[in-house]
C-alpha cells in the first residue's frame, strides 16, 4: 500500500509525523526488528567513534575493531533488511528469506572472525 | 783464484774512503747578509747550535772528495741526503740532495716556504742535521754537521674528516612515551554510553518482537545452536586459541552448520510457502 500523500502546505514537523505515522503503520515487525538492530548499531558506532575523537584513540586496534564490527554488521544488517522486504520482492526474485539470512549468518560469522582476529 | 780476486777488489774499494771539503754552513737574515758562518769539521760539530729565525735562511756547501787525494779527487755519490732528526720528539726528515760530478752540493733552507723534509718542530727542538753519502766502490760516510734550532711548526692543519675518527656519542634511543588510560570517570562514562545503546536494543525489540515460535524446534534449533558455538568458538580465539586452532574447528563446525543451516531454512522455507 503506497504511502498516502503529504500535504503540502504542512510544517516540516507534520512531514516527521506523518513519516513515523506511515513507517509504524505499514512495516512489519520483522523489518522492525531489523531496523531496531540497524538503529542499536549505529547508536554504537557514534559512541565507539565520539570516544576516538573525544578521548583517546589508544587502544587504536580495539577501537578499528570495535568501529569496524558495527559498520560492517550495519551493512550486512540492511542489506539482509532490503531482501527480506516484501516491497524490493521484484528486485530479488531469486533470493528467498530464507537464502538471504544465510547470507547474513556467513557474512556475519566472517565479519566476526576478522573483528576478533584483529581485536588484541 | 777469481774468488782471491773479488776479496782484492773488495777490499780496495773498502779503503776508498770519502770525506767532504770545504763543509760550510751559512745563516742568513731577510735581506741575505750572513749572520753566522761555521767552517764545519767532520770529527766535531759547532758547540752552539745554529738558529734559523721564521724570515731567515740557511746555507750548507760541501764537496765529497776521496780522501787522502792529492790533487783533491771529487766524487759523485750515488746517494746524498741530509737527515733532520728531532732525538726529543722522534721526527726526522731526509732531505736528498744533488751533487755535481765534481762532487759539489749545496742546500738551501729559507724559513719562509721550508721544505716538506723538515720534521715538525717545537720550541724547545734541537735537530741533530747528519750528512749520509753513498757511492759504490766507496765505503759509506755519515757525518754529524751540527745541530739546528728553527721556529715552531705551525700545527697541522684539520683534516675535513676528523672528525669522523674520534668516538661518536653513545646512541641513546627514544622511545614514545607509552599511551596513558584516559581518567576512570570518563572511561565508566563512555563505557556507560557504549553500552547504552544495548539498552535502546532491547526497549525497541521487545516493543517489535515478531515472536520465534519454531526457534526450538529440532529442525531449526541445531541451526542457531551451531551459530551461536560459531560465537563462542571467535571469543575463545579472542582469549585462548590460535590462528590454526580456530581454522581447524571453525571448519568442523562450518561443516556442520552448513547441515543444520539446509534443515532449518529449508523447514522455514517449506512453511512459509505452506503459509502462502
Amino acid at each position: 500500500m503506497p504511502p498516502k500523500p503529504a500535504p503540502t502546505a504542512a510544517a516540516p514537523s507534520s512531514a516527521v509525523q506523518t513519516l513515523w505515522k506511515a513507517y509504524n503503520e505499514q512495516t512489519s515487525d520483522r523489518l522492525k526488528f531489523i531496523d531496531a538492530f540497524l538503529v542499536f548499531l549505529m547508536f554504537s558506532g557514534i559512541v565507539q567513534f565520539a570516544y576516538c575523537v573525544l578521548v583517546t584513540t589508544f587502544p587504536y586496534n580495539a577501537f578499528l575493531s570495535g568501529f569496524g564490527s558495527t559498520v560492517g554488521q550495519f551493512v550486512l544488517s540492511a542489506s539482509l533488511r532490503s531482501q527480506v522486504n516484501p516491497e524490493n520482492k521484484n528486485e530479488f526474485k531469486e533470493v528467498s528469506p530464507e537464502r538471504a539470512f544465510a547470507d547474513f549468518a556467513l557474512g556475519s560469522i566472517v565479519l566476526h572472525f576478522f573483528v576478533f582476529n584483529f581485536l588484541g | 783464484m777469481l774468488f782471491s780476486l773479488l776479496l782484492l777488489t773488495a777490499a780496495t774499494a773498502q779503503a776508498s774512503v770519502l770525506t767532504l771539503n770545504a763543509p760550510r754552513v751559512t745563516t742568513y737574515n731577510a735581506n741575505g747578509e750572513g749572520i753566522r758562518t761555521e767552517l764545519l769539521k767532520l770529527t766535531e760539530k759547532p758547540r752552539v747550535p745554529l738558529a734559523v729565525g721564521p724570515t731567515e735562511s740557511l746555507k750548507v756547501t760541501f764537496q765529497v772528495v776521496e780522501e787522502g787525494s792529492d790533487p783533491i779527487k771529487g766524487v759523485q755519490p750515488l746517494q746524498t741526503f741530509l737527515r733532520f732528526y728531532d732525538p726529543e720528539t722522534d721526527e726526522e726528515g731526509i732531505q736528498p740532495l744533488r751533487t755535481t760530478p765534481a762532487g759539489k752540493s749545496k742546500f738551501e733552507l729559507n724559513m719562509a716556504k721550508p721544505p716538506m723534509s723538515i720534521p715538525p718542530t717545537t720550541n724547545s727542538s734541537v735537530l741533530q742535521v747528519t750528512l749520509i753519502v753513498g757511492a759504490p766502490n766507496h765505503s759509506p760516510l755519515k757525518i754529524d754537521l751540527f745541530d739546528l734550532t728553527l721556529p715552531e711548526s705551525h700545527p697541522p692543519t684539520q683534516h675535513p674528516d676528523e672528525a669522523s675518527f674520534h668516538l661518536l656519542p653513545t646512541i641513546e634511543h627514544t622511545f614514545r612515551a607509552p599511551q596513558k588510560l584516559p581518567p576512570r570517570p570518563i572511561s565508566a562514562l563512555f563505557a556507560g554510553l557504549t553500552l547504552a545503546p544495548w539498552a535502546i536494543l532491547i526497549g525497541l525489540w521487545s516493543q517489535v518482537f515478531p515472536g520465534a515460535p519454531h526457534l526450538f524446534s529440532p529442525s531449526i534449533f541445531p541451526f542457531t545452536a551451531t551459530l551461536g558455538a560459531f560465537e563462542v568458538l571467535l571469543v575463545w580465539y579472542w582469549v585462548e586459541l590460535k590462528l590454526g586452532q580456530v581454522l581447524l574447528y571453525g571448519g568442523i563446525l562450518g561443516v556442520a552448520t552448513l547441515f543444520t543451516g539446509k534443515t532449518a531454512l529449508a523447514s522455514i522455507g517449506a512453511r512459509r510457502v505452506g503459509r502462502k
